[in-house]
């Protein structure tokens, strides 16, 4: 190697790694990552108490790998690597036929199901009022033609089966009710929510099983909300190549009274929040994204009252709810440590659904809640 | 801290050059010294105290071994030496053994030794007890020292200061190559800097980070699928399809580790012998382990085969020999049974090699050897990576074809195809080609390869260094 050779090498490589170093130092914090849907790492508090068990290190590598400058290019540049090098995966993350994002689902830990399961038959114990539990298949189970070739994935339907079998609840057939639909747009591509129409399948399914009468979808008018929604899969996977998604709506917002409590305060909110369709997050326009409590109430007065046990697929459900409930309470575990079984009798509710998407309801650790 | 973390690469290998090289030169070892503690300190926080204890005792002993010897006192030389050694072994043994030996005990009926949870110290919180990294490679720099002085095939360090920068210097700290005093001692007093030295360095750690972060962590994935798998999931072809993921990810990983040493020792002005020469492409075990993790052979050959007699001796105290350092060196890779069998898998096959097998190997076809070694020394990861002896059993008879499972299934056919292109890039880097190809062009061609490859493997790696969530260090056995 030539001197010259060598310089330019040497200050090639410093150049590169002092320039990312610094330039990384000068940036200001973003505390919140829109691309990636989460919570970048704060700056590590200093103590000697973080020192001694090693989470200042721990903290100050997530800090510097999450603030890093370029770290968006970064993220999308290793997911089109991994694709040129003939991956079909990226994260966690299938790319599936139909410019479709598909999460990987992994097997359960069985102890925690069985738990579970065991505080939901609690919960069916300490009410007098009918509970129906629903676990909602994800993408990849009824969209599995669109999964690369022999990809590997939990067999959900076979597991919601066991599940339903033991379960003490009565059950809602949500892979029978969206199964046969499966050349629809249930999911969105980009994103592990189901759509309104997979929604709208749903709630035909837990009418159903609650013995009311299902809805008709001819009788809506779909309207398109947005064109440009890229979802959690677009997040998680770093796949930047594909084309957005749209989200749907089919019930109009009318006389419906929607009280949140996204801090514990009760506030005036609505079946759809048009200022996160301004935002990355958008499927937080179904009633605003996660909080402890919603209550809407209905014109239908006469109708029963129920609570769903939520996770973030009630959001887009909600609105179909309106037409069959007077009012509809959606309860979430993660942030509201009330008991049920008090807040039922509290508000004379007549119905209680439990309702998770499957990958939610094996991820969740608040289910012991349940039995409270 | 580990090299393939953004940051080592961007603040604590920044900072560490930027000081080093504007220091004064005397004031080198000093950063230097520094620079590895904390590195150390920053993955094993109190455990940097070993640091301390080993420096300090080691260099008491080579001082005591150096005067002794210069007194006349052979037999002071050798209680020192011995004694030195005794300290490293017991260290050695303490942490990585304790627990193994007290359960393997207590397996057998035999609950007289506690296994240790907590380090309990007067004034202070219990510390969680565990394998400080890299101690395998620390404790035997260290033993090679005092014996190095003793064998008067190095000058016993006088400065404290430039003894600890032996013990620490963080380059090889963690994960080799297990580098003898008598290689390093001169270069720790006095070393030249220089920029063709720096830029030979950038293109070998360069190389070293790619094969880490490139392909051992990506094939890494693939046998982590694998190794997850329940038996009755598996298939024959998947079976070895995981095995030959994991053959790749260690060679990657560890030659990758090896690499980044060698670089960025070159890129502070030290050499260090070459740890790795292709091993994948041995044509008998015998060759595999000349080509494999060199600085452990050569530590084991020069340390304890030699002093054992070597091969000048009866035949039955040779085998023994073999038997000795082969048990040792299965057992050095891990506290646990699978490691010991594993030792003793190379020494059968290495018994078989010198006295059947070499002379028709060496005749037969030049395949016949390569598929030989390769399969038995992917049978041999596959003794290595299982940790788990009921489940080692049921893989094994599955690559055979004894599980009662399928040839093939969807899931292999993914797996392979997904990684396809990945494994022929860790087959061709397995060999030479690359080097040769590389060495055959003009200098023009050369330089402007180079800049290529170091441009674009730092734009890749920063790429996986920030993105991935994978990022294995495999050596935490050891």
């Amino acid at each position: 190697m030539s001197k010259k050779f060598s310089v330019f090498l040497t200050a090639l490589f410093c150049a590169f790694i002092g320039g990312a170093a610094v330039i990384s130092l000068l940036l200001p914090d973003k505390a919140f990552s829109p691309l990636e849907n989460r919570y970048l790492q704060k700056p590590p508090k200093l103590s000697l108490e973080t020192l001694n068990s090693g989470k200042f290190m721990k903290d100050a590598e997530d800090y510097v790998s999450d603030h890093i400058v370029g770290r968006d290019f970064w993220v999308a540049a290793k997911a089109w690597s991994e694709r040129l090098s003939g991956k079909k995966e990226n994260n966690g993350v299938y790319f599936g036929a139909q410019d479709t994002l598909i999460t990987r689902v992994d097997a359960p830990d069985q102890s925690k199901l069985d738990k579970d399961m065991a505080a939901l038959d609690a919960l069916v114990g300490n009410l007098s009022v009918p509970v129906y539990f629903g676990l909602i298949p994800s993408a990849a189970e009824i969209w599995k033609d669109r999964l690369p070739a022999g990809a590997p994935t939990l067999d959900e339907k076979d597991l919601i089966h066991q599940l339903y079998f033991s379960a003490g609840a009565s059950t809602i057939d949500l892979y029978g009710a969206l199964a046969p639909h499966s050349g629809e747009d249930l999911y969105y591509r980009t994103d592990h929510h189901w759509t309104s129409l997979g929604a709208f399948y749903g709630a035909n399914a837990l009418f159903q099983a609650m013995g009311l009468e299902p809805l008709e979808l001819d009788s809506y008018q779909k309207t398109t909300v947005t064109d440009q929604f890229y979802g959690t899969g677009f997040s998680t996977s770093g796949v930047r190549w594909l084309p957005p998604d749209r989200i749907d709506t089919y019930v109009p917002d009318q006389g419906v009274k929607v009280t949140s409590y996204f801090k514990g305060m009760p506030e005036e909110g609505s079946l759809y929040v048009d200022s996160y369709l301004e935002e990355k997050d958008k499927y937080s326009y179904f009633l605003g994204g996660n909080q402890a409590l919603c209550v809407i109430e209905t014109e239908h007065t006469d109708a029963p009252r129920v609570l769903v046990v939520r996770d973030s697929y009630s959001d887009s459900l909600a609105p179909f709810l309106t037409e069959r409930f007077s009012q509809i309470h959606l309860f979430d575990l993660r942030y509201n440590l009330n008991s049920i079984q008090r807040y039922v009798e509290d508000q004379e509710i007549d119905a209680v659904v439990v309702l998770y998407s499957l990958p939610n309801f094996l991820s969740d650790q608040n289910l012991g809640l349940l039995a409270r | 801290m580990v090299f393939s973390t953004p940051i080592f690469m961007f603040y604590f290998l920044v900072l560490t050059l930027l000081v080093y090289y504007i220091v004064p030169r005397k004031g080198r070892n000093v950063v230097l010294l520094i620079s590895s503690l904390l590195f150390y300190y920053w993955g094993e926080q109190i455990y940097v105290v070993i640091m301390f204890l080993s420096t300090a005792i080691d260099f008491t002993h080579g001082l005591l071994v150096e005067r002794c010897k210069a007194r006349g006192n052979h037999r002071g030389a050798r209680m020192a030496v011995v004694s030195s050694i005794i300290f490293n072994l017991a260290l050695l043994c303490f942490f990585k053994y304790w627990n193994f030996i007290a359960g393997s005990l207590a397996d057998a009926g035999l609950e007289f030794l506690p296994t240790i949870e907590y380090i309990r110290l007067p004034f202070m919180d219990p510390i969680p007890f565990h394998l400080p990294i890299g101690i395998s490679f620390y404790t035997f720099q260290t033993m090679s020292y005092t014996i190095d002085v003793y064998r008067g095939d190095a000058r016993a360090q006088r400065s404290i200061l430039n003894f600890g920068t032996f013990v620490t210097l963080f380059p090889q700290l963690i994960a080799g190559p297990i580098i003898k005093y008598k290689d390093l001692g001169d270069q720790i007093n006095e070393r030249t800097c220089s920029t063709e030295k720096f830029a030979s360095g950038v293109q070998i750690f360069m190389v070293g980070l790619a094969k880490k972060l490139l392909i051992a962590n990506n094939v890494g994935a693939l046998w982590d699928s694998y190794k997850a798998m329940a038996l009755s999931d598996l298939t024959v072809a998947g079976a070895w399809l995981g095995v030959l993921a994991f053959t790749f990810q260690i060679y990657f990983d560890f030659s990758g580790y090896s690499d980044m040493a060698v670089g960025l020792g070159r890129i502070l002005g030290f050499e260090f012998l070459p740890n790795f020469n292709y091993p994948y492409i041995s044509k008998s075990i015998t060759e595999f382990w000349r080509r494999w993790h060199i600085s452990l052979s050569t530590w084991f050959r020069e340390y304890l085969y030699i002093p054992l007699g070597g091969n000048r001796c009866s035949k039955s105290r040779w085998m023994f020999n073999l038997f000795v350092v082969w048990a040792a060196t299965g057992i050095w890779h891990g506290a646990n049974w699978t490691f010991l069998f594993w030792g003793l898998y190379f020494f059968a096959l290495l018994m078989l090699e010198k006295f059947v097998l070499l002379k028709p190997l060496e005749k037969a076809p030049a395949v016949v050897g390569h598929v030989y070694t390769l399969a038995l020394v992917m049978v041999s990861w596959t003794i290595f990576a299982i940790e788990d002896l009921s489940h080692l059993g049921g893989y094994l008879k599955v690559m055979f074809g004894l599980g009662g499972v399928p040839l093939a299934d969807g899931t292999f056919r993914y797996f392979l195809s997904s990684y396809l292109p990945i494994l022929c890039l860790a087959a061709v880097s397995s060999t030479p080609l690359g080097r040769t190809v590389y060495r055959s062009m003009g200098q023009k061609a050369q330089y402007a390869m180079c800049t290529v490859l170091v441009a674009g493997g730092l734009l890749i790696c920063t790429a996986y260094l920030v993105a991935s969530t994978y990022n294995p260090f495999l050596y935490f056995n050891f």
